[in-house]
């Protein structure tokens, strides 16, 4: 699959602390050259969720430690958000074509077909393999594997990934639980054929999944399991269900375990990691798992009071966030963790690249609650 | 009290703030406003720290801290 402008040159310059191969010797590996992600404009506080459900903003922070999400608009989809954060995660990468598109996402536009290829047309990308991943949170990690692969294959030599979620699609709005703390949003990195020595390569991953608890994260109806007829589904069998207590449980010891698993790969000790980026289910998981691993919590990243747990999206978008912060800085260390239904979860590292700033940051943790949308959305990195 | 009470108490009091003079053995976990997610996390350091298994539903909310430390006991005599 040729691409129309030649690829990044590879950085050379030696990072012995990046994931390296067996031996120390350079492998082709992918290497992070850019990042964006997106949030539509709509804001939906905790205070306007207590008109019309049973709780209260304090209550809300206390249990999960989010203070807003943002909603798509009546007739947006997830291919809309993909779309946004995968334009900005070009510019940044100052790229306009790929080999190959990566979707990650529990909320496709349409359960036939994958929503990547109508991704890639709108993006431009003539041609690009397109294909979607689903592993609900956990949709990201497995999608850097899977670009990674594609490129360390040599498959690929460019690849976008796109963590998109519309998770006011398939939420009952009704539902005080889990209402409160999903929202939309998309997350977009593009990754390109380096060497495992250079900063940005990403590696040492650690992926995993038991199916025994397929039931703890589901929507059960609308797939071949139990079809959408009209009348025969109940309201609840349409909507996103989740058992807290047990995926809570689930979620501290596989998260933590897996980013044990990634460390001793790569030989890192966990006071070496600069930054721990889990996927943000709620700012309970992440403090447990963070104390769980011996981490500090200010070397946890969090965007959850901002954003609320947007699915694939959440580990970009708290990427392109604590980028657009300047809180992860080239040549830091991080280790990416998420878990999922499924139930899937996985792990990878890498080292901070240089990433160009060709985009305007806008970090999403400091958006005041009134401040007016740029340009349809908010938050670029 | 025991001292797997005591150990309850230490590890209650690093996962939940409450007055210390609230808590006793016959206090509940509702009445200490402990929510459910941190009664998960609890019995996760029980199982992890002394070596016991507690299923998410017997520690629930009416449970009391005294009635907790005799379950622990119980499960590690037996």
């Amino acid at each position: 699959m040729p691409s129309a402008d030649p690829p990044p040159e590879p950085d050379d310059r030696p990072h012995p602390s990046g994931p390296r191969a067996a031996g120390g010797r350079r492998e082709r590996a992918a290497v992070l050259c850019g990042l964006a992600g997106w949030v539509p404009p709509r804001i939906v506080t905790n205070d306007e969720l207590s008109q019309r459900l049973d709780t209260s903003d304090e209550w809300i922070r206390t249990r999960t430690g989010i203070g807003q999400r943002h909603f798509v608009e009546p007739g947006q989809a997830t291919s809309d958000l993909a779309v946004e954060a995968g334009r900005r995660a070009l510019e940044s990468a100052g790229i306009a074509q790929v080999d190959a598109l990566v979707v990650a996402t529990t909320t496709p536009d349409r359960s036939c077909p994958a929503t990547a290829p109508l991704v890639a047309h709108r993006l431009g990308l003539t041609g690009a393999a397109a294909f979607d991943v689903s592993a609900v949170c956990t949709g990201f990690v497995y999608g850097l594997a899977s670009a990674a692969g594609l490129i360390t294959a040599g498959v690929a030599t460019r690849v976008l990934l796109i963590g998109a979620d519309t998770y006011s699609a398939i939420v009952d709005p009704d539902d005080r639980t889990n209402a409160i703390i999903f929202g939309d949003g998309a997350g977009a990195v593009v990754l390109r054929a380096g060497h495992s020595e250079e900063p940005g390569a990403i590696g040492h991953f650690d992926l995993g999944s038991d199916g025994a608890g397929e039931e703890l994260i589901i929507v059960a109806a609308g797939g071949s399991r139990q079809r959408s007829t009209p009348g025969e589904v109940s309201r609840a069998d349409r909507h996103f269900a989740m058992q807290g207590k047990a995926v809570y449980r689930h979620a501290i010891t596989r998260m933590s375990a897996s980013a044990r698993a990634s460390l001793t790969a790569a030989d890192w000790k966990v006071d070496e990691v600069d930054h721990f980026v889990p996927h943000q289910a709620n700012q309970r998981i992440l403090r447990a798992v963070a104390d769980d691993l011996g981490l500090p919590p200010e070397r946890c990243v969090s965007n959850v009071e901002s954003v609320g747990n947007t699915g694939a999206a959440s580990i970009p978008l708290a990427l392109a966030d604590a980028a657009a912060r300047k809180v992860i800085e080239p040549g830091d260390r991080v280790l990416l963790t998420a878990f999922g239904g499924g139930l899937t979860w996985g792990s990878c590292l890498l080292s901070w690249p240089t990433l160009a700033p060709r985009t305007p940051s806008a970090p999403t943790t400091v958006t005041p609650v009134s401040a007016p949308a740029e340009e349809g959305g908010p938050h670029a990195s | 009290m025991s001292a797997t009470y005591d150990q309850l108490i230490a590890l209650l009091t690093k996962l939940h703030e409450a007055p210390p003079g609230d808590i006793t053995p016959d206090v509940t976990y509702a009445e200490l406003d402990v929510d459910s997610l941190t009664l998960v996390e609890i019995s996760m350091h029980v199982e992890r720290e002394l070596g016991v298994s507690i299923e998410d539903n017997e520690l629930h909310p009416d449970l009391s801290l005294g009635a907790t430390a005799k379950l622990i006991d119980e499960r590690l005599a037996s």
